[in-house]
């Protein structure tokens, strides 16, 4: 006897978030550099100026937060510029000629998901 | 199959100048638009336009310029162009423009648009021409090149086009 045909229905969830957020950190080779947060933009336009040129520098960026103790960040930036943001953030080298790094801890194209950072958990 | 493709771009320096046009060099353009494309598309940009990049024609006379580009990039080369705002010769600075007037996959095709739009441009120039002795002498060259056009018919326009081209100029 055959089997009732089952119909299937196929949800495909392209990810519908225009804009994706990264939680990045600014470490200076020596201490003692501390960066507002109009430098701290100024010097992200700056790595992508360098890399892409002035069309790319001239993304639609936005810093959420700064903290300039730490030097840590959390950026907004369109989806279709992220790879270009990440790329430039990885290559640049120094600020005013004292070396630093970007790191990138977390990535999301949920904003929320940035408040929580199981890498970050502590166990008791 | 397995090959580079590239894409000729074959634009026109518009400008107001007559010295313009004449001061073109292929070595000068050509470096006047990797710097635009580097200050437009930074670092990536530049290396990528400029494995393939080449100017293959420069006619100072008409100021048909055809550039040559990879066929994955040619488009960062394309949007370059309207950036360029003048040309610098021993000193002298010319304002103009770059009019992209074709893009095509060989030089073969930008060579076919190129004689259709010589013949166009000399019946516009016929139009507005005012005096008598550059009227005879472009209706000459008009009725050169039909005649040049009803012999090559359907055959294949390889060195004759260029010097169609060419006798479609003067």
């Amino acid at each position: 006897m055959p089997a009732p045909a089952t119909t299937y229905e196929r949800i495909v969830y392209k990810n519908p978030s225009e804009h994706h957020y990264m939680k990045v950190c600014l470490e200076f080779q020596d201490c003692g550099v501390g960066l507002n947060t109009a430098q701290f933009k100024q010097l992200l336009v700056s790595a992508l100026k360098d890399l892409f040129g002035e069309v790319d520098a001239a993304l639609p960026l936005d810093i959420l937060t700064y903290e300039e103790r730490t030097s840590s960040a959390i950026l907004r930036i369109c989806s279709s510029g992220l790879v270009k943001l990440w790329s430039s953030l990885t290559l640049l080298g120094s600020y005013k000629g004292k070396k630093c790094a970007f790191r990138v801890i977390q990535v999301s194209p949920f904003l929320l998901a940035l408040s929580g950072n199981s890498r970050e958990l502590v166990l008791d | 199959m397995v090959r580079f493709k590239h894409r000729y771009l074959l634009c026109e320096v518009v400008s107001d100048d007559p010295r313009c046009r004449l001061s073109l060099e292929d070595r000068v353009l050509g470096n006047l638009v990797r710097d635009t494309i580097a200050r437009l598309h930074g670092t990536f940009g530049a290396a990528a336009c400029s494995i393939g990049f080449a100017v293959r024609y420069l006619n100072a006379y008409t100021g048909i310029v055809l550039l040559r580009c990879r066929k994955e990039f040619y488009q960062l080369v394309w949007s370059a162009l309207p950036f360029i705002t003048y040309l610098e010769n021993k000193g002298h600075r010319y304002p103009c423009f770059l009019n992209t007037l074709h893009v095509g996959g060989t030089i073969r095709t930008c060579q076919k648009f190129l004689i259709q739009y010589n013949r166009r441009q000399l019946l516009i120039l016929l139009q507005n021409c005012t005096d008598e002795g550059e009227r005879e002498a472009i209706q000459k060259s008009v009725t050169r090149s039909c005649l040049l056009e009803e012999e090559s018919g359907e055959e294949e326009l390889s060195d004759s086009g260029g010097e169609e081209a060419a006798e479609a100029m003067e």
